[in-house]
């Protein structure tokens, strides 16, 4: 199998020299102009922009532009881009954020609209494809002022290329649900119900996140969005408090009960780790899981987990998330960060960072890697149903899911006080939050 | 003595002092003056970090009367004294008895007093990780032990309110328990031995010349290191920040933790700023009580 795929990659790089030794006869190579400029890239230290590191090397080698790596924290790179960015002078020529600050960096004009690149026939790769990028991930990470501003429609632009995309599936331990004869739940009943009878049977059922503030937060509306919920209505209205919400609420006490030990206290490393570890049965969370699990100096379930679409209740709807790439407004170079970023998306690239063990961002790559990554037909099926508006990606949403639900969801899950109540002053907490920012003077 | 001619105002000579003053002023002045006067500047905007200041909405005093209402605030704040008054009683109690214990030059004592201080030596930030990990409810050394020993089910130590604040407060005791110590048993060393003798040879006992001739003697001591506590308590984050990140829900969220994730999770550094101002002025009130009831600066030509 290792051999198809190196064939495949090597078919690919042929391809790719094709290209390039076409363009070489007709104009001079597209990266030539460029060669010895350094362009200072904004990347998180997560597991794909670690890997991708070593594509980055391959880049410069080809290409002759230099990269300098700025590695943060990922909580800690919206601070420092912003700040960078809205310096005269700022360093960054490409940053990485992650989908939610899109709207806020599009809004105080911090970024370059790359229909500037994509007019300028010099710098756009004719094999690029961009339609082979899951939809879902382009929409959500690089579409900025569409419908409610974040959504795709007809008023948004393009500001951004997904590249550490994830989405949202379901992973299982096939020994633990074989040895209790329990079936892969395809619905939130029968996942629910599945807990129960793993929790009587004393194995913790689904891991998650649980720490108070976005952790706990982002727990729940993995749920909301499957159960019909969401955060507010098409005015703006605040609706945490519906039936489908607070549904949303009481599951998620539910995982808390029959969970591994601590929910109340897990972000995401500690909710990975206690399935890494093998203290938990489920995992309904980012894809990543995939790749961790058989890393075997984390994990100790290598080949034992079974991956299967996020589970549905009223609707199919996975989260997608993670990371994508643009160019800050004020940096200096920014045709090389286009043709950088445009190089590390393409589909032999793409290729590759699987081959490292990242994350593929093109429904080419997820079809044709089906064998070593058990997982990929479940994303690429998982991608068609993905929603991009699972939260609000707005500015005050921070707020809201720091001050109001991350709290509000810490009493859901830490006490056995009655839901409709607490999440009922949520949502006057909320609808005072968006009063406060003037949402409703269009009413 | 006869008239003595009064010394010109301006003579070279008295200037001098106010040369070597200089230095340590203007570093005050940018160090410590500029920031506090920016929060308070600050405060009175609605400012995001990517935005021009000089964009900024000036709101008036509408931070500091959104603040007043914050029901979050007045949470954290009582948080926080609750915080304090527990950690430093018990630090209080626990350093000046190793202290009187250790004073003695009993066998291996400076052996002890180095493990004592130890503590102090470690950075907050990886103080918090290690007790972070030590009550981990799943993993943790504490719930394993208590498991083996006692046979006690595991306990979700920082994801419950109550065990999350007792979890805090342990580990503030045992960073900081050694700072007291290490300030006191200075203080102990440095009293005079005749004055111990001579309250022995008036019959004092143990209890008595430590309660009625140590401890007084060295009250400004122990003043200046309650005063010190005092302030690190509501500037101190780092450890709350790694250890629970505040949670869960305020149980642990410290005023300044507060002030923190308002600025840099939600971004509202105008209101961050002003909620800046008012844990500066709860400091500075605290402090002057202190130093009203007992003033270290005075009383220090007593000992």
């Amino acid at each position: 199998m290792r051999l198809l795929s190196q064939a495949a990659t090597a078919l690919a790089a042929l391809a790719m020299g094709a290209t390039a030794m076409g363009a070489t006869t007709a104009v001079a190579n597209p990266y030539e102009k460029y060669e010895g400029t350094t362009i200072v890239v904004s990347w998180p230290t997560n597991n794909h922009f670690k890997v991708a590191e070593t594509l980055v090397d391959e880049f410069t080698e080809e290409t002759g532009i230099e990269v300098e790596i700025d590695y943060l924290q990922y909580l800690k790179l919206r601070d420092r881009q912003l700040l960078e960015m809205s310096k005269s002078d700022g360093e960054y020529d490409v940053v990485a954020w992650v989908v939610m600050w899109k709207g806020e960096y599009v809004n105080k004009g911090l970024l370059t609209p790359l229909s500037e690149m994509y007019t300028n026939a010099g710098l756009v790769d004719p094999d690029y494809d961009i339609d082979d990028i899951a939809d879902a991930y382009l929409q959500n990470g690089g579409i900025v002022g569409g419908e409610k501003g974040y959504l795709p429609g007809k008023s948004g632009g393009l500001y951004g290329i997904p590249f550490g995309a994830e989405t949202s599936i379901l992973a299982y331990r096939k020994d633990i649900l074989d040895e209790h004869g329990i079936a892969v739940p395809q619905t939130y009943d029968e996942l629910a119900a599945a807990m129960t009878k793993l929790h009587e049977a004393g194995v913790p059922a689904l891991t998650s996140r649980g720490a108070t503030g976005h952790q706990v937060t982002a727990a729940w509306l993995f749920h909301l969005a499957p159960m019909g919920g969401r955060i507010f209505d098409d005015k703006w209205n605040p609706v945490v408090n519906s039936p489908e919400a607070v549904k949303a609420a009481e599951f998620l006490r539910h995982v808390a009960k029959t969970g591994p030990t601590g929910i109340s206290s897990y972000g995401f490393g500690d909710a990975t780790t206690a399935f890494l570890q093998g203290d938990a049965a489920f995992w309904l969370d980012s894809l990543k899981i995939a790749a961790l699990s058989r890393d075997e100096s984390r994990s100790k379930v290598n080949g034992k987990v079974g991956y299967a679409l996020h589970p549905t209740d009223v609707r199919c709807g996975s989260e997608t998330g993670g990371f994508a790439m643009g160019i800050p407004a004020n940096s200096k170079h920014k045709e090389a960060a286009f043709l950088f970023i445009q190089w590390m998306t393409s589909k032999a690239a793409d290729q590759r960072v699987v081959e490292l063990g990242g994350d593929p961002i093109r429904i080419s790559t997820l079809e044709l890697n089906p064998k070593d990554f058990p997982e990929y037909p479940v994303v690429a099926e998982q991608l068609d149903c993905a929603d991009p508006d699972w939260r609000p990606l707005i500015p005050e949403w921070n707020e809201l899911n720091v001050d109001v639900l991350g709290q509000a969801l810490t009493q859901v899950i830490t006490t056995d006080d009655p839901v409709q109540p607490i999440m009922d002053e949520a949502n006057e907490k909320i609808r005072a939050i968006m009063e406060r920012e003037g949402y409703y003077v269009w009413q | 003595m006869p008239t003595t001619a009064a010394k010109p105002r301006w003579e070279p000579g008295t200037l001098t002092p106010y040369a070597f003053v200089a230095p340590a002023a203007i570093l005050m002045a940018t160090g410590l003056l500029y920031p506090v006067f920016m929060a308070f500047y600050l405060s009175f905007f609605d400012w995001e970090i990517g935005r021009d200041l000089g964009d900024a909405n000036t709101v008036g005093f509408s931070h500091f009367l959104r603040m007043v209402q914050d029901p979050q605030v007045w949470e954290v704040l009582w948080v926080t004294i609750r915080f304090g008054f527990w950690v430093i009683t018990l630090e209080m109690v626990l350093g000046i008895s190793l202290a009187l214990l250790l004073e003695k030059p009993i066998r291996g004592a400076s052996i002890f007093r180095t493990i004592f201080i130890l503590p102090l030596m470690v950075s907050p930030v990886v103080v918090g990780l290690i007790w972070r990990y030590l009550f981990d409810a799943r993993a943790g050394w504490i719930n394993y032990y208590l498991n083996a020993w006692f046979g006690m089910e595991p306990l979700v130590w920082l994801g419950d309110p109550e065990l999350a604040f007792f979890a805090i407060v342990f580990t503030d005791i045992w960073q900081w328990t050694p700072f007291i110590f290490i300030i006191i048993i200075a203080g102990l060393q440095a009293l005079s031995s005749e004055v111990i003798e001579a309250s022995e040879i008036d019959g004092a006992n143990w209890w008595q010349q430590i309660f009625l001739v140590k401890l007084p003697m060295i009250k400004s001591i122990i003043i200046i290191a309650l005063l010190m506590r005092l302030i690190d308590v509501f500037r101190g984050l780092e450890v709350m920040l790694i250890m629970t990140g505040g949670g869960p829900g305020r149980s642990t969220e410290l005023l300044s933790l507060h002030i923190y994730k308002r600025a840099f999770e939600t971004q509202q550094l105008g209101y961050a700023s002003a909620i800046a101002v008012l844990l500066i002025l709860v400091v500075f009130g605290l402090s002057l009580l202190i130093l009203k009831m007992s003033n270290p600066m005075k009383t220090k030509s007593d000992v």
